[in-house]
C-alpha cells in the first residue's frame, strides 16, 4: 500500500527532516518485503516441490523423517518417466496442434479485424457482436454438441478435431481490429495512389505496424492451447494423437499416486517448456499478458 | 446522391468484406453458434450418444432437471466456486499489484513467481495439488502440523474439497489478474496519490477512495475474465476429484460431461448445457448491470 516517494523529497539535501523521510521510506519499502516474501515463498512452494520431488526416491516421498532435500539426487527418474509412455509423440502432436490453431487464428483474424476495421457494409455492427460474443462461449461451454459434430464429420481422434473448434477466434478479432483502428488512414490513402489494393494495403501496410499487437495475440494464444486439457481429452482416444498434458494426465492415472517421483518428473519436462520460453522473452510474456484487451 | 459507379464501389466493398469474414463465420457458426442452436434441440428430444434415433421429448428433461437433485447440488457447487474464487483471487491480485506498484526492488522477481502458475497447465497443477494435499505424507499437512493445526482431510473431505479446489485456484489465477490490474495502476498520475498523501490522507482510504475508482473499468474487465476462466474448473474435478467425495465437487460442467459421455445421455446433458450457458450470462449481465453503471459513473 506504500507509493512511491516524491522524488524531490528523496533528492533534497540532506537536512534531518529529509533524513528521516529517508529513513521511513526504507523502512516502508522493508517492511513490503517482509510481508511479500513469505508470500512469494508460498506461491513458488509448488514449484520447488515439484523439482525436488522428481529427484527423490521413492521411500523419501513417503517418509515422514526424511528431509525437505533428496539425499542423493535421482537423475535417473527422468528416463524411467519418459519411458513408461510415448513423450516424443505427445511432445510433436503438441507443436503441431498448437502451431497449427495459431497459424489459422492469426489468418482469420487478421481478415476479418481489416473488414472491421476499415470496411463498410451492411450487417457490421451484428456480425461484430457475433463475434464478441463467442468469448463468452468457451469449448467448455459447448464441448457436448461439439463433440457429436465433430464424430459426424468423422475427424474423431485426429489432429484436426484438435484444431477446428478454436480457428475463429472473436477475442483475436476485437485486438487486432482495435490495433488496425489506430493506424493512421494517411497510410493507406498513400499506397492506395501507389496502386496498392485493399490486400496488399494489409499486407505492406497494416500488418508490419501493428506487430506487437500480433505478438502479444500469439503469446496468449500458444499458453493456451498448449495448456488445453478438456477437449483434447474428449476426442483423443489413442497414442498416436494425444498431447502433452492427455499424456500426463493418463501417466497420473495409471500411476494413481503411487509413484509420484517418476510423475513429478514428467510434470517437469511437461512445464519446462512454456517456463522456459517465459524467462527467456519475460518481458515480451507480460507485456503482451498485461496489456492484452486494455487498449 | 449514389451514382452509378459510387454504388458499385459499394457493393464491391460490401462483397470484399463478406470475403474476409467469411473464414471466421464459417468456424464461428459451425462450432459456436450451430452447438448452441443444437443443444437447445437436444434438450427437447432424447438423443443416445452413437445412436441416430432420435425421439421428442417435449419438456420433460426440463422436468427432470426440476426434480433432479444432483443438478441442483452441481449447480450451487459452481455458484459456491465461482462466488467465492473470483472475489478471493481479484482481492488478492488487487493487494499485490498495489504492493508491486511502489518501484519495488526485485520487483520484476516478485512478478514473475506470483504469475508463473499461469502458464502450467490445469492438469499438471491439478495433480500437484493433489499431492500437497494427500492427507497422509502431503506437506500441507505437514506444514499445519508444523504450527500446531490439526491435520485436514481436504479432497478425501466433503467439507473441504471445494475449499481445496478454491485455494489451488486462487494460486492459479491471482497473477494474472494481478498483472492486469499492475497496468492499470501505472497509468494512474503519481501526483492524485501525492496530493492526498499530503493531505494526511490514510494509504488505506486512498486505496479506497483513489486507487479502486480510478481501475473501476479494469476491475470490470477483470471480472468478466474471472467469470470465463471458471469454466476450467471442470479439469481440476476432472484431475483431482471426479466430483467427489459424495458429490462435494461436482460442478455443472462436470456434470454435464458426467451425463453426455458416461451415461451417453446427450439430450438430457445438453439441458444441462443450456443452464450452464444461461448462469453464466446471468451473471455477466448481473456484473454488467450492477456494476457497468457504477464504472462509467466513477470513471467521469
Amino acid at each position: 500500500m506504500a507509493t512511491l516517494q516524491d522524488p524531490l523529497e528523496l533528492s533534497a539535501p540532506a537536512t534531518s527532516r529529509g533524513t528521516l523521510a529517508h529513513m521511513r521510506a526504507t523502512l516502508r519499502r522493508n517492511w513490503l518485503h517482509v510481508l511479500l516474501l513469505p508470500l512469494l515463498a508460498l506461491w513458488a512452494s509448488p514449484l520447488v516441490w515439484i523439482v525436488v520431488t522428481s529427484l527423490k526416491t521413492r521411500v523419501e516421498v513417503f517418509d515422514p523423517n526424511a528431509g525437505f532435500l533428496p539425499a542423493i539426487a535421482q537423475w535417473s527418474n527422468y528416463p524411467a518417466a519418459m519411458a513408461v509412455a510415448p513423450f516424443g509423440t505427445y511432445l510433436v502432436n503438441s507443436v503441431l496442434v498448437t502451431g497449427g490453431i495459431l497459424i489459422c487464428e492469426l489468418v482469420t483474424i487478421t481478415l476479418a479485424a481489416y473488414a472491421f476495421a476499415r470496411l463498410s457494409f451492411p450487417g457490421k455492427n451484428i456480425l461484430f457482436t457475433l463475434f464478441l460474443l463467442q468469448i463468452m462461449f468457451p469449448i467448455y461451454a459447448t464441448f457436448l454438441t461439439n463433440f457429436v459434430t465433430v464424430r459426424e464429420l468423422g475427424i474423431l481422434n485426429s489432429l484436426p478435431a484438435l484444431i477446428v473448434p478454436f480457428v475463429a477466434s472473436g477475442y483475436g478479432t476485437f485486438m487486432l481490429r482495435q490495433a488496425f483502428r489506430q493506424v493512421p488512414t494517411e497510410l493507406a490513402d498513400a499506397a492506395r495512389l501507389d496502386g496498392c489494393g485493399h490486400l496488399g494495403i494489409l499486407w505492406h501496410v497494416y500488418l508490419p505496424l501493428v506487430k506487437p499487437t500480433l505478438v502479444a495475440f500469439s503469446i496468449i494464444a500458444v499458453v493456451t492451447h498448449w495448456n488445453d486439457y478438456m477437449w483434447p481429452l474428449l476426442v483423443t482416444n489413442s497414442e498416436s494423437v494425444r498431447t502433452l498434458p492427455i499424456g500426463l494426465g493418463l501417466l497420473a492415472k495409471s500411476d494413481s499416486g503411487a509413484d509420484w517421483t517418476r510423475l513429478m518428473a514428467a510434470t517437469v519436462v511437461v512445464v519446462s517448456p512454456l517456463l522456459l520460453f517465459f524467462v527467456i522473452f519475460q518481458r515480451r510474456f507480460v507485456d503482451s499478458f498485461m496489456h492484452a484487451g486494455l487498449k | 446522391m449514389v451514382t452509378g459507379p459510387a454504388l458499385r464501389a459499394h457493393v464491391r466493398e460490401a462483397g470484399l468484406a463478406y470475403l474476409l469474414l467469411a473464414p471466421s463465420l464459417v468456424f464461428l457458426a459451425a462450432f459456436t453458434y450451430w452447438p448452441i442452436i443444437r443443444s437447445v434441440w437436444f434438450s427437447f428430444h432424447d438423443v443416445m450418444l452413437g445412436s441416430d434415433k432420435i425421439f421428442f421429448l417435449g419438456l420433460e428433461n426440463y422436468q427432470r432437471l426440476w426434480t433432479d437433485a444432483l443438478f441442483w447440488k452441481s449447480l450451487a457447487n459452481t455458484a459456491f466456486y465461482t462466488l467465492v474464487t473470483i472475489p478471493s483471487a481479484i482481492a488478492c491480485a488487487l493487494l499485490l499489484a498495489v504492493a508491486l506498484d511502489s518501484k519495488l526492488r526485485g520487483m520484476t522477481f516478485y512478478r514473475s513467481a506470483f504469475f508463473y502458475p499461469v502458464m502450467i497447465p490445469s492438469v499438471a497443477a491439478g495433480m500437484v495439488w493433489v499431492f500437497l494435499y494427500a492427507p497422509g505424507y502431503g506437506p500441507i499437512n505437514h506444514a499445519l502440523a508444523l504450527f500446531g493445526l490439526p491435520k485436514l482431510e481436504w479432497l478425501y473431505d466433503s467439507n473441504t474439497a471445494m475449499i481445496a479446489i478454491i485455494i489451488m485456484s486462487i494460486w492459479k489465477y491471482s497473477g494474472y489478474f494481478m498483472l492486469i490490474l499492475l497496468a492499470a495502476l501505472q497509468m494512474i498520475p503519481s501526483d492524485l496519490h501525492e496530493a492526498a498523501r499530503l493531505d494526511g490522507v490514510s494509504a488505506w482510504n486512498r486505496l479506497i477512495h483513489i486507487t479502486i475508482p480510478l481501475i473501476s473499468p479494469t476491475l470490470y474487465f477483470v471480472i468478466i475474465i474471472g467469470l470465463l476462466h471458471s469454466y476450467q474448473i471442470f479439469d481440476y474435478v476432472y484431475v483431482m476429484t471426479q466430483g467427489g467425495p459424495a458429490d462435494a465437487t461436482n460442478v455443472l460442467t462436470f456434470y454435464i460431461y458426467q451425463n453426455g459421455f458416461q451415461y451417453q445421455d446427450i439430450g438430457y446433458a445438453s439441458t444441462l448445457a443450456n443452464v450452464l450457458l444461461l448462469f453464466v450470462g446471468g451473471l455477466i449481465t448481473l456484473v454488467a448491470l450492477v456494476f457497468g453503471r457504477r464504472v462509467h459513473y466513477l470513471g467521469r
